[in-house]
């Protein structure tokens, strides 16, 4: 890392670590103390309102990914078991078994 | 060249038909109930955000006046709402082995043990009425009778739901490879008793 860069990083590590900025807005900096319960209750509120849309369109993505993933598996198997033993036994023509996978 | 092999035709070729499609693996109706259970998520959500905010900003909940809420019927309530799980898996299995005796004595159970859940809870309500607690009882009452009622009415619609089902079944509606109205249902059921899963301790414990 250069230095010009290093003292980039660092001048931004600063100023975001500053006091001024960890407040959300004017009217909650203002209007609640350090401990009051209210702005409290408030942040434990938005920070559950703020991970319910992540927990449910997150979980409905797994279902959706588990589900195509699941229904993949025997696409993935593409040996024609029958038309394999046929050809190992060459006791009759091999034929198109109509698709049929493994 | 022999004439009777040229005046006889060729036999054509059979046109290959394109193979069967195969089915989704999320049906379309599947898809669907899952952006109804994640919009009704994202409502509870909200209701559960409003009571956060109210339990955690106050000094004392409940409040001194009003009655508590009857936590051990609750919890026994909550165990026949989570019992009539059982059924209807149950009827799950019967549809796909295609045994309609079965499936709809499962799912006459399920419906009976969510009307009684109902039924509780609509009893404990009137008590707490008659105590006192009321919609006007100020926050503590507010949020209570609309989180938990709000669940109820689900609850109620789940159970008229699951009625017209196993009218439905008893018809000979479902089968093996065509029950995609009762899979819907028992989406709406677990999502029912998942989110009871989520209110009961939330509500009646915290």
């Amino acid at each position: 890392m250069t230095p010009r860069r290093l003292v980039f990083t660092l001048a931004l590590l600063a100023a975001a670590a500053g006091r001024a900025w960890a407040q959300s807005c004017a009217m909650c900096g203002s209007s609640f103390g350090e401990n009051d319960p209210v702005s409290r209750a408030f942040s434990w509120s938005i920070l559950f309102m703020m991970a319910a849309p992540y927990t449910v369109v997150g979980l409905i993505g797994v279902f959706l990914f588990f589900s195509y993933r699941r229904a993949g598996h025997p696409r993935g198997a593409v040996i024609d078991l029958r038309r394999a033993s046929r050809l190992l036994r060459r006791s009759q023509p091999v034929e198109d078994s109509g698709g049929d996978l493994a | 060249m022999d004439a009777e092999a040229l005046a006889m035709p060729r036999p054509r070729p059979r046109p290959r038909l394109p193979r069967e499609a195969a089915p989704p693996p999320v049906s379309n109706a599947r898809l669907a109930m899952l952006v109804v259970i994640g919009a009704e998520s994202m409502l509870f959500a909200g209701l559960i955000g409003t009571f956060l905010v109210f339990r955690l900003a106050a000094r004392e909940w409940p409040p001194a006046t009003l009655p508590r809420l009857p936590l051990a019927m609750t919890a026994v309530n909550t165990v026949v709402l989570f019992a009539s799980l059982v059924p209807l898996t149950n009827a799950l299995r019967a549809v796909r082995r295609d045994d309609r005796t079965r499936l709809v004595r499962a799912l006459a159970l399920t419906a009976a043990l969510g009307a009684l859940f109902l039924g509780v809870q609509g009893a404990e309500w009137v008590r707490l009425v008659r105590h006192g607690l009321t919609l006007g009882s100020g926050t503590y009452g507010a949020t209570f009778y609309v989180l938990i009622g709000c669940h109820g009415v689900h609850v109620l619609v789940a159970v008229t739901w699951l009625a017209v089902v196993a009218l439905l079944a008893r018809r000979g509606a479902f089968h093996p490879a065509h029950h995609a109205g009762l899979e819907m249902c028992a989406m709406y059921w677990y999502f029912v008793c998942a989110l009871w899963a989520l209110l009961f301790p939330l509500v009646y414990l915290y």
